[in-house]
Order: structure tokens, then sequence, then C-alpha cells
């Protein structure tokens, strides 16, 4: 049994650096060093996604491991995307060492990224409703404490409260619809839920499909799809650049690993959107919801006059395209277009999970420098700090989809699973708004190569563990580019033992 | 004991090395002694050496090797899409001289840039070891797209070398023209290429899997292909046409060969490396890098010799007027390719090689030796200021006499075995059921005259005579790393015939015609590409056979070089007397207005510009006439839409959470109500 305590090291390395953490602060409250707060956390994010590459790549362990009578699942899914959580925690910390520097309550500021990345490596490896609740509000309730960090700064915490109250009643939603699907099936377990779907759809079709959306919108609060997008935008501009890093790559992440593993696993399609035992299609949900979240999200970005708005409306859209996914679920194409399409979904996360926390962190380098929110803010950025605009260069073209880093191919893959799945539309769609997202993407890189700089800006040094977070971001997108090879693999096949 | 993929695994750092150099010279160059040039002749005097291996290895082994090294997309699904090496005797020969050349050329460069204290040479060394090292991994690509990745980077480091004197005003345009050109042809390569892919979903060369094997085999309706609703000999020449075009543009081929003698502007050792071993030489490689397809395809075979043949009689002519030695040089270049072609369109696969290999040695030879001269008369171009510069310098013009003869086509010189051997095949091949490839063959016969009259021509205003002026009166001197070059490749001009004497192999029956052993070596059995291979493809497929003149072969074969030698002979001669004595005239005058269309190569630059300006610009500006008004205004009522669009979804976002709440509710409600109508749980 102790080989099975050994796969839950990502999720014990976030656990650790928390306590370590605790007891640092505890001891010495005054003159807690903030290098010390960093490492540590920052050394957490680093061993988690270690552990969880290692745990992958070599296949040391015996996968799937269940623990707890099953409440607990570690299987490939739940490690890649334990390893998106730790390295996007650890690109966090490591930034966050000099975005707060001089603020107080540091100590708890790493405590509490580490904690909810706690909750969503938990939310990796749920296996019961029961577990995804609580993981969820462990990663949840930290989250809003972390937007509203800067707690003299009325932006921000007008952005918690906003983020706390919307996700007060998506979390409400989604307990409604476990205890709803508790009652068609008598169980929270995946398993037990999935084998008794069949028969409850067939016995209570109206119970098992309201609870089954209702469980779909609290996932996707947590996902930020529309129409449970409204309090990105907000809690992503008024919170602190690294946290709203945090909450884009990783948070977003762990709805979605939720998803997938609940929807796939507790309710499988054909038990539930069987013609003769019909709840819900959510297949069709999800496909309503990507082409509304994609669309959406990248339509109001193409609007914004402030970068980071836009970025986090981009990050609406992106959780359009992984979206697909799910929505490709339709058995035209057989267990290999699915595994494609779900592969890619965690592929696109995975490339996300760099490219988008690189792409905030620059932000944060331009709240550190006080530049200024609009994209005007940036002209000329390039003659002052040309790595950092290399980097955002690279951020911003491999969000749009160009081949100069891993968007590129976790596009592609998407595009090739849909079309295997026969909704080759969605793939047109997902080009449509690749195409328009360039525009906006472009509009930084314009902003800070071309145009003429503003006269009076002064840029007051350069902060290093800031600057080694971005260009660790850039040079891992851009490996991402031949290196997805490395991952694809793991990808599709743990979207295959998903399906 | 080194097994056989033992040695072939290094075959990647054959074009790794001078990729090495390229980066120490691009970012240490300037620190360094002679600014990168030592880092260049140690990379590619180590691919020469590696090279030099392989191909021992490949002649005692017998064994070819194919191997791919990275995959983009796995065979099994929708394409094969990868990098790979394929090293038979085809590319193992054609890595030795690439790089043999290439080492060559950067020892001379010591000479011709160093010791001339240009600028730039950190930039030119870079230069020069990408440029090996794009050719290199061409000529070991195992499969079309990778060759298509290298064809292009070996454009753009032509670029890059023609435009080195880039402050100076005819450089850059000249480097923009060889670009723009070559990719014109490149364009169609491309589309061949995605063709290529589309119908059978792989670009490899070789073996069974190979898209020729499977042309093969679904030409004998052994298996099936996409061929887009043609029949598959339609479209398998359609597609060999469009990768014809790349080669066309590369190897400066009718129509598209204008860029070349501009190209001329480039250092003269670059004109050396272009010229005799990369870049033109990329077109002709590629055509017998994928011989095993084209041999399937008669109609293109014949365009391909009507092509060749043309270029070699319509570049020689326009050779005989030109007063630069550079631009005499040029127009050889084109005319010797054509002479390639035809070879390939005639079914001589072995014959078209031999001549690339003879031709990289004696053109290589010619312009190194013409850039001594051109040093030697402080960077003056014109013969006619030149003259009796065979006394002041006896190395030069010694070697470059021999690489003269070899380009003429005089026996015992290289030139002479690889030009009669083109000849030959394309004559056997006409005489026997093609009678159309007779017609290539007058044209390629009848260059043998005038490439024989430019050739002396050039000899004897450049070496012989008085000097004209005070400059060739005391030439500048050259060293030993101008010397050296030339004295290797003048041996090989000199000897590098009896590579492949063909005739000697048939008329006494002895095994002599190396080349063609090797290239039908056992090594190139299993992987398809086998000059007995392809010799019963072009029998099979476009009813390729040998014919003769009085029954006899050997009587063919003697009439044919006999006839051949004549009219080398008789041309140099007519130059001879027309252009010997201390003090020439310049008879071109004589020629009246054929001179002038000459000299205006045939007002080919003048349609070409009138092409691109008159009509094409025109074209252009009607299109973008309508682009800019109907294709933007639709795009602009999009993106307006998009935006205004998109401005209402802002609105949505009121910032009143309570309008958050309600929204979400909403829609809940909304999608409960649409699915419960659906799922008819009502």
């Amino acid at each position: 049994m102790s080989r099975h305590w050994l796969v839950l090291a990502p999720a014990g390395a976030f656990l650790a650096a928390a306590l370590a953490l605790f007891v640092i602060d505890a001891v010495d409250r005054d003159s807690t060093n903030p290098t010390v707060l960093s490492a540590v956390a920052t050394a957490g994010g680093v061993v988690a996604a270690a552990a969880s590459a290692v745990l992958l790549l070599s296949n040391a362990a015996t996968l799937p491991a269940e623990l707890f009578g099953g409440q607990l699942v570690v299987d490939g899914t739940s490690l890649i995307f334990t390893f998106i959580f730790g390295s996007v925690t650890a690109l966090v910390s490591l930034a966050s060492l000099d975005y707060t520097r001089g603020l107080p309550f540091r100590a708890e500021y790493y405590l509490l990224v580490t904690l909810a990345a706690t909750g969503m490596s938990l939310m990796a490896s749920a296996n019961s409703l029961a577990v995804v609740f609580v993981a969820l509000e462990l990663s949840s309730l930290p989250s809003y404490a972390l937007v509203a960090y800067l707690k003299h700064n009325r932006g921000s915490v007008e952005a918690a409260l906003k983020y706390f109250l919307v996700g007060a009643l998506s979390s409400s939603i989604l307990l409604y619809g476990i205890s709803l699907v508790y009652a068609a099936t008598g169980s929270l377990l995946f398993a037990d839920v999935a084998s008794a779907a069949g028969e409850a759809a067939a016995t209570y079709p109206g119970v098992l499909g309201v609870g089954i959306l209702l469980v779909l919108g609290g996932v996707a609060f947590k996902t930020a799809s529309v129409p449970f997008h409204f309090w990105a935008p907000a809690a992503y501009e008024g919170a602190p650049a690294p946290v709203a890093a945090f909450l884009s790559s990783a948070s977003k992440a762990a709805g979605f690993v939720v998803a997938f593993r609940v929807f796939v696993v507790a309710f499988p399609i054909d038990a539930v959107a069987n013609p003769s035992t019909y709840a819900v299609d959510w297949v069709l949900a999800f496909t309503v919801l990507a082409v509304l979240t994609m669309t959406i999200g990248n339509f109001a970005a193409a609007t914004q006059e402030e970068v980071k708005r836009m970025l986090a409306y981009s990050s609406i859209g992106h959780a359009g395209y992984v979206l697909m996914g799910l929505a490709a679920l339709t058995g035209v194409g057989g267990v290999d277009a699915e595994s494609t399409a779900l592969g890619a979904s965690m592929l696109h996360l995975l490339v996300y999970g760099f490219m988008n926390t690189g792409a905030f962190l620059f932000i944060a380098l331009g709240e550190h420098w006080e530049l200024g929110r609009t994209f005007e803010a940036y002209n000329g950025l390039a003659e002052d700090a040309p790595v950092a605009c290399v980097a955002m260069t690279v951020f911003m073209f491999s969000l749009a989809g160009l081949p100069v880093g891993g968007g590129f191919l976790s596009k592609y893959f998407l595009v090739v699973g849909a079309i295997g799945a026969g909704v080759w539309w969605l793939g047109a769609v997902l080009a449509v708004n690749s195409a328009l997202s360039l525009f906006y993407y472009s509009r930084v890189v314009k902003a800070m190569w071309i145009e003429a700089p503003a006269d009076d800006r002064e840029i007051e040094g350069y902060p290093p563990a800031l600057y080694a977070a971005i260009v660790t971001a850039a040079v891992v997108t851009v490996l991402l580019l031949p290196g997805l090879a490395v991952f694809d693999g793991a990808a599709f096949d743990a979207a295959a033992a998903l399906l | 004991m080194v097994t056989v993929a033992g040695i072939y695994a290094y075959a990647p750092a054959i074009a790794a090395l001078p990729l090495a150099s390229f980066l120490v010279a691009l970012f240490a160059g300037r620190w360094l002694p002679k600014k990168g040039a030592l880092a260049g002749i140690l990379a590619t005097g180590g691919s020469l050496v590696l090279s030099a291996v392989t191909l021992v290895e490949l002649v005692l082994t017998g064994e070819g090797y194919d191997e791919r090294l990275y995959t983009f997309v796995a065979p099994a699904e929708t394409f094969d899409l990868g990098f790979g090496v394929l090293i038979d005797p085809l590319s193992a020969a054609m890595l030795v001289i690439v790089s043999l050349i290439a080492f060559l050329v950067h020892v001379f460069s010591l000479g011709y840039m160093n010791d001339e204290g240009e600028p730039g040479l950190p930039r030119y060394y870079a230069g020069l070891g990408l440029f090996s090292f794009s050719m290199l991994a061409f000529v070991f690509a195992s499969n079309l797209l990778m060759a298509f990745v290298f064809f292009e980077l070996v454009g753009l480091c032509s670029w890059l070398l023609i435009g080195h004197w880039y402050r100076e005003a005819a450089p850059p345009s000249a480097a923009k023209k060889a670009f723009l050109v070559t990719r014109f042809g490149d364009y169609f390569f491309l589309v061949g290429l995605v063709g290529v892919l589309a119908t059978f979903g792989t670009a490899r060369f070789a073996g069974e899997g190979g898209f020729p094997a499977v042309a093969e085999h679904a030409l004998a309706g052994e298996t099936t292909v996409n061929t887009f609703g043609f029949a598959p000999e339609t479209w398998f020449a359609v597609l060999g046409l469009l990768v014809l075009g790349g080669a066309l543009g590369k190897s400066a081929q009718f129509p598209l060969h204008t860029w070349l003698p501009d190209a001329m502007e480039g250092p003269t050792p670059v004109s050396a490396l272009i010229h005799a071993a990369t870049m033109v030489a990329a077109g002709v490689f590629l055509l017998a890098r994928m011989y095993g397809f084209y041999a399937l395809l008669p109609t293109v075979l014949a365009i391909i010799a009507f092509t060749g043949g043309f270029t070699a009689l319509f570049a020689a002519t326009m050779a005989v007027v030109k007063d630069e030695i550079k631009q005499v040089l040029a127009y050889s270049t084109i005319s010797q390719y054509g002479y390639m072609m035809l070879a390939l369109g005639a079914g001589g696969y072995v014959a078209a090689f031999f001549h690339l290999t003879t031709h990289a040695v004696f053109k290589a030879l010619l312009f190194l030796g013409a850039g001594s001269v051109i040093v030697a008369m402080h960077h003056e171009e014109d013969m006619w200021l030149m003259g009796g510069l065979k006394e002041e310098m006896r190395v030069t013009y010694l070697t470059f006499v021999a690489g003269s003869l070899a380009l003429a086509g005089i026996f015992p010189f290289a030139g002479f075995w690889s030009k009669d051997e083109v000849l030959f095949e394309t004559l056997v091949h006409g005489l026997g059921a093609n009678p159309l490839l007779l017609g290539g063959y007058l044209l390629g016969l009848s260059a043998v005259f005038v490439t024989g009259f430019y050739t002396l021509r050039m000899v004897m205003l450049t070496f012989h005579g008085d000097p004209r002026t005070d400059a060739a009166a005391d030439p500048h001197g050259v060293g030993w790393n101008v010397k050296f070059p030339l004295a290797v490749l003048g041996v090989l001009a000199t000897v590098g015939g009896y590579l492949n004497p063909a005739p000697l192999a048939k008329l006494t029956g002895a095994e002599v015609d190396f080349l063609h052993r090797y290239l039908d070596g056992p090594a190139s059995e299993e992987l398809l590409t086998s000059a007995h291979h392809y010799g019963d493809l072009t029998h099979k497929w476009a009813g390729y056979t040998a014919g003769s003149v009085a029954g006899s072969e050997s009587a063919t074969m003697l009439a044919g070089a006999g006839l051949s030698l004549a009219l080398a002979l008789a041309g140099a001669g007519t130059a001879f007397v027309l252009y010997r004595g201390p003090d020439p005239d310049r008879h071109t005058e004589g020629l009246g207005d054929l001179r002038t269309v000459l000299v205006s190569n045939y007002y080919q630059d003048e349609y070409q510009v009138w092409l691109a300006e008159g009509l094409t610009l025109r074209a252009a500006t009607a299109a973008d006439t309508f682009d800019q008004g109907v294709i933007d205004g639709a795009v602009d009522t999009v993106s307006s839409v998009s935006l205004f669009s998109g401005d209402r979804l802002r609105r949505l976002q009121t910032g009143v959470v309570t309008n958050y709440a309600a929204l979400i509710a909403l829609s809940v409600l909304l999608g409960l109500a649409a699915f419960a109508v659906v799922g008819g749980w009502l």
C-alpha cells in the first residue's frame, strides 16, 4: 500500500509547502524573509510538477491508482493537471517575490496560493462528487482572499466580493446539482454513478437531467465559461496580476479536469443520452457552451482598451477552445478521434499554463513599473525592456496560435480532433475566432515594437525574479512547439483511459 | 569493425559541421584571427572527410541508408511529415562534391576576401557556412518536404551572399532578383509538394514506401491513390511539372535563367559555390533525386529534354558577345545545366550526374581562376582590358586553360567525356523510338560549337595577346590560398573524365565506366534508386529504347563523339583564329543587329520586367482596387459588426454583481427549459 501513497506526492508537495509556510509564519512573524517564503512556495510547485512528470513519463506507478476507497484516483489525467498546477504555482510564486515586495501579509499570500494549489490537485484526483465539491471549495476560498490581497485597493476588494458572490451562487448550483444526481443514482462515487446512470435516466430523466445540467453550471463557473464568466474579467482586472495569472491558468485548468472526469466518467454519454434512456445530451450542452464561450470571449476581447482586461476575455475565449474537447465526444469518430480531441484539450491547457501565465506576469511587470493599463501605455516598451517584450511577443503569438510556440500545435490537435469527431464546423469556428484573436493580440505587439514610446516613462530597475519567471515561461512556450511530442502521447493515452 | 549504421549515423554531422561554423562566424567571427574563415575551412574539411568516409563505406559494404531522424507527423496519421537521411550512391557522391567545392571555396576566400581586406567578413563566412549546411542537408534529404525546406534555405543564403556588398547599388538588386525569380519557381514546387503529399501521403524518395514507387504501382493499377479525378498519368505529370518549376528556377533554365547573370554581383568565390555545387546544382539534383518519378512520365521527360537542349544553345549564344569574364562564365553555367537537363529528359541519369560532377569541378575551377584574374587586375572584369596575363600568372593560366578545354568539351579533358555521354544518350534514345529527342540532340550539338567558340574567346582575350592596360601588364600576385584550390581543381578537370569513360568501356569491353557501375551499385538496389532501375522505368513507361546508326552501337558512339569533338574543335578553332595575335579586334561588332539582340540577352529581362510592371503590376493594382473596395469592404463590415457586437457584449458586463447573478440564473433556467423540451422531461 505504501506505493500508493507515493502517487499523491504532487498534492503532498503543495500541502507540505503550505504547512511549511504556516510554520515559518508562526515562528517568525515579523522579520520573515520574503525570499524564503517565495522559495518555499516555488519549491512546492517545482516538486509537484517534477513528481507529476516523473510519475507520468516513467510509468513508475501502476496507474490508475485508487485511494481512500475510491474517493481519490491518480491517473494520467490527474498527473498532467498536477503538472500544470505545479508549474503555474512555481512561476507565480517566483514572480510574486518582486510583485509583493514591500507589501504586508506576504506569508499569507504564499500560503493561500499553495493551499489553492492543493485544492486544485485534489480536484484533479477527485473520484467522487463529494470530493469534487470539497476540493473545489478548498481551491476557491483561498482564491477569493487572494483577489482581495491588495486590501486597501478598492478595485481589488470589489473584484473579490463579486468573485465571491458569483462563486457562492455557482457553488450552490453545483451542490444542488450534486444532490439531484445523488437522488437519481444513489451514489456519489463516479464509478457507481456511471453504472446507475442508465437506469436513472430511464426512471427519473428529469431529476438526473437537471442534476447533470446544474453540475455543468458549477463547472462552468470554475472554468469561466459563458454565461458563468461574469466574475472573470472583474476578478482578473482587480486582482494582483500574479494572482490573475494563477486564476486564469491553474484555476481554470482545475475546473476543466473536474469537467473531463465528471462528465466522461460519471455521466457516460451512451447511458444518459441514449434514445431509450434519455436524460440530457451534455455533449450538445458543451457544444453550445464552447461556441458561445469562444465567440463571446474573443469578441469582447477585441473591443477592450486595457491589456489586462483583454487578456481576461481572451482567457474566456481559450476556455471555449478547451471545451471543444468535450463537445467532440459525439461518438461519430470512434475512440481515436475522441481521445485526440480530449487529449488536445489537456495539451492546450498545458501550453496555456505557460503562455497565459507568462502574459499575465508581463502585466505584473507593467504594474510593477506603473506603466498604466491601456494598450498605449505599452507603446515603445521594446526599447526599454527588449527581453520582456520578446517574451510577451512569444506569448501573444502563441496564444493566437501562430507557430512560434506550443499554442499552435495544441490548436492544431483540437481542430484535428474536431474534424475526426465529425464536428468540423467547430474547428472552423475555432479558426475564425483565432483569426480575430490575432487582431487584438497583435495590438499589444504593435504597441510594444512599432509605436513611438511615451516621453516621460522611467523604468526603475529590472525585477530579477519576475524576469526569471517571464523568461522561463517564454522559453517553455517556445520549447513546447517541438517538445509537445513529449506530452502528446501521455495526453492522448490519458484521454483514452478516461473514455 | 564499425557497423554500417555506425558510420552512417554520423551522416547528419556532414551538414552540422558547417552549421557550427556558421554559428561560430556569426557570433564570434569578429574576434577570430581570420574572421571565421578557419572555422569554415575546418568544418567543410571535416564534412569532406566524413563524406569521403561515407562514400567509401557505401562502396565497400554495398548498403544504403534511409533513416528517419525527426517526425513531425507520423506516417500512420494523415501525412508522413519528417526529416531523415538518405544515403545512396547519388547522395553520397554529391556530398563529396559539395563538401569538396565548399572546402576549396573557403580556402580561396582567404585570398579573395581576407587578403583584399573586404568588409563584413564574419557575415560572409557565416553565409558560406549556412549555404554549405543547407546544400548538404538538401543532398541527404530523405523526402521531398525536407528537400523543399533546405532548397528554400539555399535560396535564402544565395540572397545573403549575392548581396554581400550591400552598400553598392547593384548587388542588393541582383540578390533580390535571384531571390524573387527562384522563388517564383519555388511556388510551383511548393504546390507540387503539397500535391505529392495529398496524393501519396508520403514524400519519401526511396524504397518501396517512397512516392516514386507508389506512383509506379498506381500507374500499373496495383494500387490506387487520390488523383483528384484525373487519370493517374495526367495527374502525375501535373505534379512532375510543378516540382520541375522549382528546379527550373534554381538551375536557371529558360525562362527562369535571368537571375543568374546578375548574380555575378556577388563575391567571386560565392559565384563559384553557387554555380559549381550548391544553388544551381540543387535543381538538377532534385530531378535526379526523384528520377524514379520522372522516369514514369514521358511528357514531362520530353519537356525537360527540350527545355534543357534549348537552354544549352540559347545561353551559349549569349555568352559569345559578353565582354566581362564572369558574364561569359555565367551564361556558360546556364548552358551546361541545360545539358544536364537534356540528359535527364533523355533518360541519361548517369550521364546527367556525370556531367554535374565534371561541371562542378571545371566550373569551380573557372570561377576561382576568374577570381584570381580579377584580384590580379585590381577588380577589373572586362576582358578587353586584360590580355597577356599568361606570362605573369602561370598557375592561373594553366589551370584556367584546363578548365576551359573541359568546358569546351575537348578530348581528353573531363567535360569531353561527360558532354559526349549526354549527347550519346540523347542520340540513341532519339534514334530508338523517340524522334522528338533528336530535336533536343540537335540543339545540344549546335551548342557544342558555340561553347567551343566563346570559351576560347575568353581564354584568348584574357591571357593571350599583349596587355591592353597597365593593370594587365603588371598584375598583382596571388598567394598559395588561391593557387592551391586552382591546382587541385585543375588536376581534377584534366583527369575527371576517366571517372566514367563510357566510350572506352564500350569499345574495349573493359569495365572502366566506374561512375555507372557505382550508381548502379548494390547500395541503390533496395532503395530503388539504381541506374538500371531507372533505365527499366524509362523503357517501360516512357518507351525509351536504344537505337543506333548503321545498326552498330560502337559506330553510333564513334560518330556521335567524333561529331561533337569536331564541332567543339571547330568552335574553338574559329575563336582562336579570330582573336589571335597581339591585339585582337572586336569581331562581334560584325554581327550587326544580331549582336544587339545577343547583348540584350534576347530581351529576356525586358519582357520579364514588362510582365512584372506592365502586366502583373496592373493586374495587382486592379486586384488591389478590388481588394480595397470589395474584400476589405466586406472585412471592414465584418469587423465593424464584430466590434459593434463586442461592444454590446461589453455592456452585458455592467459591473453590478446582482445583474450577473440574475443573468446566470436566467441562463441556467433557459438551459434547463431547452433541455427539458429536448429531453421530453415535461
